[in-house]
């Protein structure tokens, strides 16, 4: 009994002890002056971005910054967007973020972003550092809740054998893309079918350029209906074509059987795709003797239009906005957008895009295709357009209903969405 | 030690406290913020500041066609699951049980999917059931019927089949080890008693053992049952819902609508739902057993 009752106050003695050291050590970081920023990102680990910024970057704003530490943590791209949400029913978000654009209405109408027009004093002069375009995506209700970093589109990609084995030219028009897709389409040599057109998804992200480049809409400008554009002759013409090349067995990508992207076009089983910039670097890493070429996505009736996307950099609500304000500015800075360009990151910055990097870098076509590139929804609802969307897809794919069908029942949905 | 004396009820107290404050952290304060949760408006819009809203989340759950959609995924799993994995894993316990030499061999490579990571199953399982895959290969290169490539995981049956194909190679291991442990405990003189009656294998079988092992066979129903519910990893790998959220389970589609629409009022309510149900298929398994105990 008595052995019993020593051990139990030695128990006690051992986790009040361990308490206190964790209070102790929680002390000693907090005494210093340093601020500690948390920085996501959704630069993928492996990457020479997250290499660039760890080991160019953030060493130099902490060398100019000397009671500035910056903590940056990445996450995969779709994971990050679950990670605030979690993050801000808890109040546990990081100082800054590195945002897909299409997230930032979301996280504002959460309420949980800086409005950084209100906030920062110098943040005209910064603003009018960035390319004006790239800057729209951050104004949601007339405020800007953040800062371009980067900018990005889609372009054509090629897989230049497929193409001279199938005897077809680089289309240009809607129409010669069309005949290309279903003439490549078919049986290699090794007896393993090949498809003319790799689609990876039915979101908004895939669907959009062949919508506006057939000259149909999502919604109207202002963003507030739906009816009469998504399910317009020229949407509805879009989407037949994709859907009956899908049925001709010409176009595949989106189902969960399919073959990864880069694999099926490094192993020349998808003759093309649409795809941004970061996919060039992924290819020459792991498929280098592949022989491919880009081009603008083909122009139909709408002309030439592709999907724009990008990341801003936001801050959220929380204790050390002065610091994170001056890391964000390091960010969009001409330095960290030039280093950036080097990994294939199209820079926003008006004296990056000056520079020799830029200039010489593989992004020529890149630079065209954001001139008439639309964005998709900025609304806060945006995901849950991207959801209806997906399912009216699979609807016709699967001939639950016609393509006019679904669409006006996607008008709809969506009109209520907005 | 006694309880009924002081010192020793604050002793047990004391050294129960940690474990007790951990489970109350963890455990029973995020139910009773889920259940608060789940009567009130609480998505993107109103992340910091919700209203009541009684149980209109409860309603929208019953209303949506991709609860029942995945809420009957889920029953087909456990319908087909469960009990697919116990008969599998009984007759290779008995197997196992009947041979003389190798038996830890063969325990072992049965057990081997039991603590294969669900991930990286998960993701085996893909790479032979894809288009592309293993399987398909199989059928069209080497045997050469059909010219097309079945889309196993792109449609809703065939995806949920692979799925249930995964969690029932999966559990047939543990089931081998509860139901060999329970072999071992049937008295070897019944066996003795009956062969000396003159009783064949087939009726020794019905009469003796399963009988005698009728506990564990209930335990593993029960527990199994509320696995299937907590099917995830491999849907979310495999199918992620597609096509058209038409493979979801429960725990696939209550994730999507909190984590990726935001919609924490409606998986909130969802999760009560859940385990309103799985509730209700305990009690009427209790039933079960104890009536047949008695």
């Amino acid at each position: 009994m008595k052995n019993k009752k020593l051990l139990s106050f030695l128990m006690i003695i051992m986790i009040a002890s361990l308490s206190l050291t964790a209070q102790g050590s929680k002390d000693v970081s907090s005494n210093t002056d340093e601020i500690e920023i948390n920085f996501w990102h959704h630069y993928s680990g492996e990457s020479a971005e997250n290499k660039t910024l760890t080991n160019v970057l953030i060493p130099e704003f902490e060398k100019e910054n000397p009671n500035i530490k910056i903590n940056a943590v990445s996450h995969e791209w779709s994971e990050l967007h679950d990670k605030i949400l979690i993050s801000s029913s808890s109040k546990n978000l990081p100082d800054v973020a590195r945002c897909d654009i299409a997230w930032l209405p979301e996280f504002q109408a959460m309420d949980i972003l800086v409005p950084l027009d209100t906030e920062m004093s110098d943040f005209n002069t910064v603003s009018s550092s960035l390319l004006d375009s790239a800057m729209s995506t951050a104004f949601i209700n007339n405020h800007y809740y953040g800062l371009a970093l980067n900018t990005n589109s889609k372009i054509m990609y090629y897989n230049t054998q497929m193409l001279k084995d199938a005897g077809v030219v680089v289309p240009t028009t809607m129409n010669e893309w069309e005949k290309a897709v279903k003439k490549i389409s078919g049986k290699n040599s090794k007896g393993q079918k090949i498809w003319g057109w790799n689609e990876p998804g039915l979101s908004a992200w895939n669907i959009c350029p062949f919508i506006w480049s057939y000259g149909g809409a999502i919604t109207n400008e202002e963003q507030t209906k739906a009816s009469g554009y998504i399910n317009s002759p020229e949407s509805i013409k879009a989407v037949e074509t994709f859907v009956s090349l899908y049925k001709e067995g010409a176009l595949t990508g989106f189902n969960s059987g399919d073959i990864p992207m880069t694999d099926g076009f490094g192993t020349n089983r998808y003759a093309m795709m649409l795809e941004g910039p970061w996919k060039m670097a992924e290819l020459k890493g792991a498929y280098p003797d592949l022989d491919y070429g880009t081009a603008l996505i083909p122009a139909g009736d709408g002309g030439a239009i592709s999907v724009l996307g990008g990341e801003d950099i936001a801050m959220f609500k929380g204790p050390h906005q002065d610091a994170a304000w001056k890391f964000m500015k390091f960010m969009t800075g001409e330095f960290a957008e030039e280093e950036m360009a080097k990994c294939g990151q199209l820079p926003v910055n008006k004296k990056a895009l000056e520079t020799d990097t830029v200039k010489n870098s593989d992004f020529a076509p890149y630079i065209e295709a954001i001139k008439t590139a639309k964005a998709r929804p900025t609304v806060a609802s945006s995901s849950k357009i991207d959801n209806e969307l997906m399912v009216a897809m699979h609807e016709v794919l699967s001939g639950e209903k016609t393509v006019k069908e679904a669409m006006d029942d996607l008008a709809i949905k969506i009109d209520a969405l907005l | 030690m006694k309880l009924n004396n002081k010192s020793n009820r604050i002793q047990v107290g004391i050294l129960m406290s940690p474990a007790l404050l951990i489970f109350a952290i963890f455990t029973i304060i995020p139910i009773i913020r889920l259940f608060f949760m789940s009567f009130h408006e609480w998505n993107l819009s109103s992340m910091f500041e919700q209203s009541f809203i009684g149980i209109k989340n409860y309603k929208v759950v019953f209303k949506d066609n991709f609860f029942w959609t995945s809420f009957t995924n889920t029953i087909v799993y456990a319908i087909v699951t469960v009990p697919l994995q116990m008969l599998l894993g009984l007759i290779v316990a008995i197997l196992i049980d009947g041979i003389k030499k190798m038996s830890v061999t063969f325990r072992i490579l049965n057990y081997l999917p039991v603590i294969t990571s669900w991930v990286i199953a998960s993701l085996v399982f893909k790479y032979i059931f894809n288009t592309e895959g293993l399987l398909n290969y199989f059928i069209s290169n080497i045997l050469n019927i059909g010219n097309n490539n079945i889309h196993w995981l792109d449609n809703r049956w065939s995806g949920l089949w692979v799925i249930m194909f995964l969690g029932t190679w999966k559990g047939i291991g543990w089931n081998m080890v509860v139901f060999f442990a329970a072999l071992q405990q049937v008295p070897k003189e019944l066996y003795e008693a009956s062969s000396l009656d003159g009783c064949k294998t087939i009726r020794t079988f019905f009469s003796i053992t399963l009988p005698s092992i009728k506990p564990t066979i209930l335990f593993a129903w029960v527990m199994l049952t509320i696995g299937a519910f907590n099917v995830y990893t491999s849907v979310k790998l495999m199918t992620n819902g597609a096509p058209a959220h038409k493979t979801e389970t429960l725990l696939t589609w209550m994730y999507y609508k909190a984590f990726s629409t935001g919609e924490f009022g409606y998986s909130a309510a969802l999760s009560f739902v859940m385990a309103f149900s799985l509730a209700l298929i305990a009690v009427f398994q209790f039933k079960i057993i104890s009536k047949k105990e008695n």
